[in-house]
């Protein structure tokens, strides 16, 4: 009985999203735009670029992150599936 | 008195009387408003007599560069050109790309001031201190671009040309001033002015230079400067992608306008994406003096623009609920060549299309109609059948016609598209423009969105924000500096005076500038009778929540836009009907 559960409980602990850098941040995925990644399960958008070794508060021009099209809060819980994208600031009009 | 960095001097001509001279400029207002906007603002503020129509003789026009144009400083090749708008009433000052600001600066004049009105149509010739008043009746009624390539093959492609179509010969308010075939002066009506003159170009061509301090030492560190600052990625991808870059930061932003600002975020927004439209690109260019080069030149079918830019891929896509890059495209090849601003000619476009929807009134035009949104142009330039009414703009249609709950304007001219119900900070910067709804003057999404430093839903805050970015974009504006080299801070730019003025400048004699320029700006409108009660915010954004996107449910309580008027004016000093208090006027 133990086994199934903590089959369960792992495949609960991780999900696939896809990630998207715009901008300079493609730097990070080395040119790339998209990685689909696997990350801890519930996990912010935070958790989740941190994953990639993307730490936003050391990215001096950091700008947004946005969840399938909608921007979000940097803290706010992904689930499977998600498109999360990172954007580096934008100036200008 | 004189300054390094300056020329000195100003030339004046008469239009009336066809003649010209130079004066000195006046350095005592240099010094308090340095150049460009700042200092077009002060000669406007004390040359128009109040009350004056806006299309007469009596308004002039100040072509007005800086102190750094001309020099080896990156980005400073911007023009301002001001006066009195019909769109308005208000002040107005536009900045405009290309190559005249420079051209204007090596034929020795920081200033010029066009006065009076040529009788018949015609055109300046200015070759260093060399000024001829020449016919131009063969070039009456030809669009911006015909205009200039014949006026180029006559006198020569280096010289540059400022030019209005024929919206600006027709005094339409929304008509434009053209430079390089695809730079423009866009707003308020400012080739209207030039229109009422008579004249439809003005031809320049410099050979001096600039005086500087210890040319070889400041060019060195002017040289650091641009490979340390203004050559970061902050500011580099204007390279890559231009203004297009913006579209998808908007659209998740919850930002980017759809069908006259009745919604936010098309779902059709890859169609039209940077993406998309870069895939076309032919060409590239910057400005005289420039370290960015955001322009790019697109090709579909047979029409070409430099661009389009964020501005005029949303007024002419998703506002028009249109997804089709090559009508955005042609859009706004025509609006250039006819001399239209692309904002304000959109904007009442797509104001006219609700109207139909909505039955209040048929213009003949619907939502997603791109073959009718590009004749409609042309008969706004000409004001012709139905143009002859859209040429009114948004505020005057409405009165004429109704629909004021969702005509989206400030003090007349039409909203530029960064959509204030998912950024709220922007509904008190356009209420609170120099000119009416301009999103150069305080650029709230750089907070509220695209930053997310500062909550977007909330009036806290928001009016010392706004003070911030205003003061920052005024002086920036004033230096002739341009708004993409995003990363300049109040004290680069004092380095920056510093170098080529040889005079010591600091962090703070830049905030001074900028907010002495927000005032005197803001004293001329007072001069003309605005005041609290023509800085609004659109009727739509107060009743109408957002239904899609981030922001969805959004709209902008009258107590929390209040709210945040009253915080702007307290900390500008203004009282609370946004009156300058006398003992700040009398220091401007």
């Amino acid at each position: 009985m133990i086994l199934p559960v903590l089959s369960s409980l792992m495949e609960r602990s991780i999900m696939k999203i896809t990630i998207q850098l715009r901008g300079s941040l493609v730097k990070y995925f080395q040119g790339e735009k998209e990685r689909t990644v696997e990350v801890p399960d519930n996990c912010t958008a935070e958790e989740a670029l941190r994953t990639v070794g993307i730490d936003w508060t050391a990215v001096k021009n950091f700008g947004f992150v946005a969840v399938n099209g909608k921007r979000v809060m940097i803290y706010d819980h992904l689930k499977e599936g998600d498109e999360l994208k990172a954007y580096p600031k934008i100036s200008g009009g | 008195m004189t300054m390094l960095g300056y020329q000195n001097k100003v030339l004046r001509v008469d239009l009336t009387k066809k003649g010209a001279k130079t004066e000195p400029l006046r350095m005592d207002w240099a010094e308090k408003y340095i150049g460009s906007k700042g200092l077009a603002i002060k000669y406007m503020y004390e040359e128009l007599k109040p009350g004056i129509d806006p299309l007469s003789p009596e308004n002039k026009l100040f072509l007005t560069t800086g102190p750094m144009t001309g020099t080896p400083i990156p980005c400073s090749g911007k023009l301002s050109i001001a006066a009195k708008s019909p769109a308005t009433g208000t002040m107005n000052d536009c900045s405009i790309g290309g190559h005249s600001a420079l051209q204007i600066k090596y034929a020795g004049y920081d200033m010029i001031i066009l006065e009076g009105a040529l009788k018949e149509p015609g055109y300046l010739l200015i070759e260093d201190g060399n000024v001829q008043f020449k016919d131009a009746k063969v070039l009456w009624g030809r669009g911006s671009h015909e205009t200039e390539m014949l006026l180029a093959e006559k006198h020569g492609h280096d010289h540059s040309i400022l030019s209005i179509g024929p919206a600006g010969e027709n005094l339409v308010p929304m008509a434009c001033i053209n430079s390089d075939y695809y730079r423009q002066a866009g707003r308020g009506g400012i080739g209207a002015v030039m229109g009422s003159k008579n004249l439809k170009a003005i031809v320049i061509k410099g050979t001096g230079g600039v005086k500087i301090p210890d040319i070889v030492e400041s060019t060195k560190k002017i040289t650091q400067i641009l490979r340390e600052d203004t050559l970061q990625e902050d500011n580099t991808f204007i390279y890559d992608f231009g203004t297009t870059a913006f579209l998808e930061a908007c659209s998740d932003g919850g930002i980017l306008p759809r069908k006259n600002f009745s919604d936010v975020t098309d779902e059709n927004w890859t169609k039209y994406n940077g993406e998309v439209l870069l895939e076309k690109k032919v060409g590239k260019r910057g400005c005289g003096s420039c370290g960015l080069g955001c322009g790019n030149f697109l090709k579909f079918g047979d029409a070409i623009v430099e661009g389009p830019e964020y501005e005029s891929i949303a007024v002419a896509g998703p506002n028009a609920g249109i997804d089709d890059p090559e009508a955005i495209v042609k859009f706004n090849q025509v609006a250039d060549d006819m001399g239209l601003d692309t904002i304000s000619a959109g904007d009442t476009i797509n104001f006219a299309m609700e109207m139909t929807e909505k039955g209040v009134h048929d213009f003949g035009i619907r939502f997603g109609d791109k073959e009718k949104q590009i004749e409609y142009l042309k008969l706004m330039a000409k004001r012709e059948g139905v143009g002859a009414d859209l040429a009114l703009g948004v505020r005057k249609l409405a009165e004429k016609y109704g629909g004021e709950d969702y005509a989206l304007h400030v003090k007349g001219l039409e909203y530029p598209q960064y959509e204030p119900r998912g950024s709220w900070g922007m509904s008190l910067a356009y209420a609170v423009s120099d000119r009416g709804a301009c999103h150069m003057r305080a650029y709230a999404p750089n907070e509220e969105v695209f930053a997310a430093s500062i909550p977007p839903y909330t009036a806290e805050g928001k009016g010392e924000m706004v003070y911030n970015l205003a003061v920052f974009n005024a002086i920036k504006f004033s230096l002739c500096i341009c708004d993409f080299w995003a990363t300049i801070s109040f004290e680069r730019m004092a380095e920056l005076m510093t170098l080529v003025t040889g005079k010591e400048w600091t962090e703070q004699d830049m905030k001074d500038v900028g907010e002495r320029v927000i005032h005197i700006a803001r004293a001329f409108n007072q001069r003309e009778g605005f005041d609290r009660k023509d800085d609004t915010i659109p009727k739509r954004l107060i009743n109408e929540a957002l239904q899609s996107g981030p922001a969805a449910g959004q709209k902008i309580p009258q107590e929390a836009f209040d709210d945040m008027l009253d915080q702007y004016y307290a900390v500008l000093g203004w009282d609370k009907n946004g009156i300058i208090p006398e003992d700040i006027l009398c220091r401007l």
